[in-house]
């Protein structure tokens, strides 16, 4: 059961390490999605908007992780 | 035939992928070994190989009946979660936010586990080094097929994307067996770095393509995105990195 329970944390973890990223990146598609299905626009603007998004995610998200633990790391001396 | 333009980038990163995650599994199996010796480290590593295989044969053929359309799509998708998860996480190591992986440091830490593990079970000290062996075979090998099945995908690049990954496998197993130590010199967070670049690139290709998109310059737009994702990555370690403190005279 413990190697079973392991393999479905890793399987989760693979995709959902983030909750935050993961609906980013998701909300990303789904606006692609829209862009390509529900506008005139041609399917190639969908394309750019789904690479354009994913990278303002991903740099995004590095710079609020870094802000984050280094606030965490900040803060217990601050306290003293 | 194949084309090499899709090819090569799907070979590269089964096979830079797959070395990463068998340093990994090849450090625990080699605490197993120094441990209680190669018997069960070989016995759980096979056993793990076998029920990644079998994962595999139940797998593939389910994937061949699902849309091309929808396949790619699906794919796309979780390559985007995977890879731009691990370019986040390799940006975040090359910026000092986080400590780069210690293969020495992991390889001490579960040799006091499984020592400490052995002493409490006295009765079957080579069965629980076996699943110790198991497990991380198991997991990381989880990973490496779910990258060599994403970027074959629909593509009929299974059998070179998996020589690929055995290519790596072959690889640390000799550089591991000659080396009998952790591989700890492998430049783990720059192929990391590299692997997630590509994955992403592959999330972005396969999702557009799964939404209808018809990338210009088709498989080449792989190398575009890569280089962008690159740039953006490096950028965003550097944009992290913070300077090294003064030193007070």
């Amino acid at each position: 059961m413990s190697i079973l329970k392991d393999v479905l944390s890793e399987l989760f973890g693979m995709f959902v390490g983030d909750a935050r990223l993961t609906a980013a990146i998701l909300a990303m598609v789904a606006v692609a999605a829209v862009l390509i299905d529900g506008t005139a626009l041609p399917p190639l603007a969908g394309g750019g908007a789904l690479l354009a998004g994913c990278i303002a995610v991903l740099v995004i998200s590095v710079h609020r992780e870094a802000r984050r633990r280094r606030a965490a790391i900040a803060r217990p001396s601050e306290d003293s | 035939m194949l084309d090499w333009s899709t090819a090569t980038p799907a070979i590269a990163a089964a096979f830079l992928a797959s070395l990463v995650e068998v340093v990994e599994a090849f450090t625990i199996v080699l605490v197993v070994a120094t441990l209680r010796g190669w018997k069960p480290a070989v016995l759980g590593t096979g056993a793990a190989l076998a029920t990644l295989g079998a994962v595999v044969l139940v797998l593939g053929p389910l994937l061949d009946r699902v849309p091309l359309h929808a396949l790619q799509l699906m794919i796309g998708v979780l390559l985007l979660l995977f890879g731009i998860g691990w370019l986040r996480k390799a940006a975040l190591r090359a910026g000092g936010v986080i400590p780069l992986h210690d293969e020495n440091a992991i390889f001490a830490q579960e040799t006091a586990e499984l020592s400490e593990a052995v002493k409490r079970q006295q009765t079957s000290q080579d069965w629980i080094a076996g699943i110790a062996a198991y497990k991380a075979v198991l997991l990381e090998g989880l990973e490496v097929i779910f990258i060599v099945i994403a970027v074959s995908a629909g593509r009929g690049l299974l059998w070179p994307a998996s020589l690929g990954a055995l290519a790596a496998c072959a690889l640390v197993l000799v550089v591991g067996a000659i080396a009998h130590r952790p591989l700890a010199r492998v430049p783990e967070n720059t192929l990391k770095f590299g692997v997630g670049v590509m994955l992403s690139a592959f999330g972005v290709f396969w999702t557009g393509e799964g939404l209808g998109v018809e990338w210009p310059g088709q498989d080449l737009a792989l190398f575009v995105f890569a280089a962008v994702f690159l740039l953006a990555g490096l950028m965003s370690a550097r944009v992290v990195r913070q300077p090294a403190p003064e030193v007070v005279q």
